[in-house]
């Protein structure tokens, strides 16, 4: 018999034996419940349950996922904890990054957390899952973050640029103008541009970047780990994917190349299409086309025409 | 009447910085939409580097000239015939320098100097019917 087997014999917290409220399956609702009684972190439980019944509920979903492989228990495990990668994530959310670009980097987290979750450990699954968490948006932040020093004040106006992009794109339905940008950001068009630039140090990092440095599984695209992908990234046309170097992005990015350099499409017009900001498409663009010249040498270096019979 | 502004910075990477910047302030000037100005960015960063990963150069000169509602930018000089050919070539299936630079600004010309044979490379970039 396996240890996985001899685990189940012991299971103290099996379906089968769980009397009363605490321990039985919560429907929907408590589900809710649990989850906002997470929010700030899963202790607090103003709905009512009590610190040791939220743990009891997460021993047996760890219990139901680790030995009985379900994934229903795994995804109720995200879902509970999700307040608790938002709180976290919003901890973050100053340093020029999206807040929910933070929240999917920390679920990528909590998910490892449940996954690699030790049920024979004893602890609670917030202690383990917190610094991977943490972890994880820590080390978004390392690869992609600020690689030279920039002013807190730049980095402050940046941050409100993205914001006011955000909001004057679809107002104006098109791309704004530096001046634009200045008076909705209460601030001249030099302070702009200066802030501008500085998101280019942003991302600069990679171009030091070894060209294993972003690869394997940590460098996945999100959309890789959450939720269902897009299903144009699949029907994008092979020569887009067959091109040397593509095999270094992630499919959000090899979609993101090809709609702007093959189909034409403004950054405005993808940031719509993807479902993130024209600044996010912008910077993935750049990081992208960075990839590619280290993966490639540099990006004079022509693939022959797929349909060419001497391509080498 | 056209206004030139000439620009001449160590052959690094950092001082691509400083290129970007002075473009951001001429096509903020010319009302460039911030994709206007990410494109023109994009394409000069694309050139400099092809340029100083294919040789050896000491400076970089840059001339922006300034013209009604474009703007047209020389950078040189180089002498990589590489990068020469890379420019003149026709977009093809795969993101090189050329389906960048096609894709990116408005024209894209090579201009030789005569006396010395390097020669520069020339992109236009025009402001974009939907901006202000």
């Amino acid at each position: 018999m396996s240890g996985r087997d001899d685990r189940r014999v012991n299971d103290p917290l099996d379906l089968e034996a769980l009397p009363g409220q605490a321990r039985r399956v919560p429907d929907d609702d408590e589900e809710s419940e649990g989850s906002e009684a997470r929010q700030g972190g899963p202790s607090a439980d103003p709905k009512g349950r009590g610190k040791d019944d939220s743990e009891k509920l997460d021993q047996y979903l760890l219990r139901r996922y680790h030995l009985h492989g379900d994934r229903k228990a795994r995804e109720q495990l995200i879902t509970m904890y999700l307040p608790l990668v938002r709180s976290l994530a919003r901890r973050y959310a100053s340093r020029g990054e999206h807040f929910d670009d933070l929240v999917q980097v920390g679920a990528i987290g909590l998910i490892k957390a449940i996954d690699r979750f030790d049920l024979d450990r004893g602890v609670e699954l917030t202690t383990y899952a917190t610094p991977n968490i943490v972890g994880e948006i820590k080390r978004y932040f390392r690869d992609k973050g600020w690689s030279v020093r920039v002013p807190r004040g730049l980095q402050e106006l940046n941050i409100r640029l993205n914001k006011v992009i955000d909001e004057l794109v679809p107002k104006l339905q098109r791309s704004p103008t530096i001046n634009e940008l200045a008076e909705a950001a209460n601030a001249t068009p030099e302070e702009v541009l200066e802030a501008l630039e500085t998101s280019q140090a942003y991302n600069s990092v990679s171009l030091q970047a070894s060209p294993n440095g972003e690869s394997g599984e940590e460098d996945a695209g999100l959309i890789d780990y959450l939720g269902g992908e897009e299903e144009a990234y699949d029907t994008m046309e092979d020569r887009t994917t067959l091109a040397p170097g593509f095999a270094k992005l992630d499919k959000r990015e090899r979609y993101i190349l090809h709609l702007r350099f093959f189909e034409g499409l403004t950054q405005s017009q993808i940031a719509e299409r993807v479902g993130i900001s024209q600044m996010h498409v912008s910077r993935l663009i750049r990081r992208s086309l960075e990839k590619l010249r280290e993966e490639i040498g540099d990006l004079d270096n022509p693939l022959p025409p797929r349909s060419s019979d001497d391509a080498r | 009447m056209a206004e030139r502004i000439s620009l001449e910075v160590p052959a690094t990477l950092s001082a691509l910085s400083t290129v970007r910047m002075v473009l951001g302030g001429l096509g903020a000037r010319l009302d460039f939409s911030l994709e206007d100005l990410d494109d023109l960015f994009l394409a000069m960063d694309g050139i400099l580097q092809a340029a100083l990963e294919d040789e050896e150069l000491d400076d970089l000169r840059v001339l922006a000239i300034v013209d009604g509602a474009s703007l047209r930018v020389s950078a040189g000089a180089f002498r990589s015939a590489r990068l020469r050919d890379q420019v003149a070539l026709t977009p093809g299936d795969c993101i090189d320098l050329c389906t960048l630079l096609r894709r990116l600004v408005d024209d894209v010309v090579v201009e030789e100097e005569e006396q010395d044979g390097s020669f520069s490379v020339v992109i236009v970039k025009n402001r974009s019917e939907t901006a202000a």
